[in-house]
């Protein structure tokens, strides 16, 4: 089980689709941010199995390093998704994404 | 506290239940502890992942994401990437966790935890997102790999040649937007003096 490259990316598919459901069926925009998180995280698991099952000696380096690359780039959207959240909340004091209708009218 | 009992039954039952398949697994089908101890993280992430988008109280599904991520780091290190496990608990379980609970406090109403927490379209969306993860162990199961090994465990001494020697030019790329991403969140996170509260 442990020794088979269909175990881990099943796991990540799964992780990836509670990810996408959280985002399409949450209100709250933190809430949404946080299925952002936990898509990044599946993506990263399937990045981190196929390096490890690579053909090349060095493809798990190579993996792992991408890995920490999206690592990166989520910290940063992370930051900026919070900041943006935080403005918004700012001025129209609530966090429910579906009463942001500025735009609509 | 006696209100919460029945919660506390539910959970004392699935780690029951969770230990117990683990026990049968290793004990009676004889598989080995790598094995049983992949399957228990993997139970613990995708449950763990489901309370994160389920449950009602956004604080209570901030703590689950920490869980979430925990687990995630031991299936790092089951696969013989360690150093990525200790960068997943420090990346995202000290440092992202932190902030996105940090949003949470400012963000949070009194009334927040009483209202709607799902969207008019929760069930499509579960519908759909079932269909992915169908679709994609499907897709997997069906795609014949070829003769693939696991590769060997990983040091930190051959991944730190690789980052640093192969990947040098990305790593500072990276860099950059971190430090992009530092301006950005203070310039739009902060309060405009004269603008509302």
């Amino acid at each position: 089980m442990s020794n088979n490259l269909d175990t881990y990316l099943i796991l990540s598919g799964i992780l990836f689709a509670i990810g996408s459901f959280g985002f399409l069926a949450r209100r709250n925009a933190i809430s949404m941010l946080m299925s952002i998180e936990l898509m990044l995280n599946a993506v990263n698991l399937s990045i981190v199995a196929f390096g490890l099952f690579g053909p090349r000696a060095d493809s798990v380096a190579q993996g792992s390093v991408f890995a920490l690359m999206v690592m990166a780039v989520a910290a940063a959207e992370a930051t900026v998704g919070l900041a943006i959240v935080i403005a918004i909340y700012r001025n129209k004091k609530t966090p429910l994404v579906d009463e942001y209708d500025a735009m609509r009218q | 506290m006696l209100a919460k009992l029945p919660q506390i039954i539910f959970a004392l039952l699935v780690m029951g239940a969770v230990f117990g398949i683990a026990a049968l697994m290793l004990v009676v089908l004889h598989q080995d502890w790598e094995d049983v101890l992949l399957w228990l993280l993997a139970a613990v992430m995708i449950g763990s992942g489901l309370l994160v988008v389920t449950m009602r109280d956004i604080i209570r599904c901030g703590l689950a994401m920490i869980v979430c991520f925990l687990a995630l780091a031991g299936i790092y290190v089951l696969m013989g990437v360690p150093l990525l496990g200790a960068a997943q608990v420090i990346v995202y379980i000290g440092a992202i966790s932190v902030l996105i609970l940090f949003a949470i406090m400012l963000t949070q109403t009194k009334d927040a935890p009483t209202r709607l927490v799902f969207q008019t379209q929760a069930g499509p969306a579960s519908i759909a997102a079932i269909v992915v993860a169908i679709l994609i162990a499907l897709a997997v199961s069906a795609t014949d790999w070829g003769q693939i090994e696991r590769g060997a465990r990983l040091g930190t001494e051959i991944m730190s040649r690789i980052l640093f020697q192969q990947f040098l030019f990305p790593f500072e790329i990276v860099s950059v937007l971190l430090l992009a991403a530092v301006i950005g969140g203070v310039f739009l996170a902060k309060r405009e003096p004269g603008g509302p509260s």
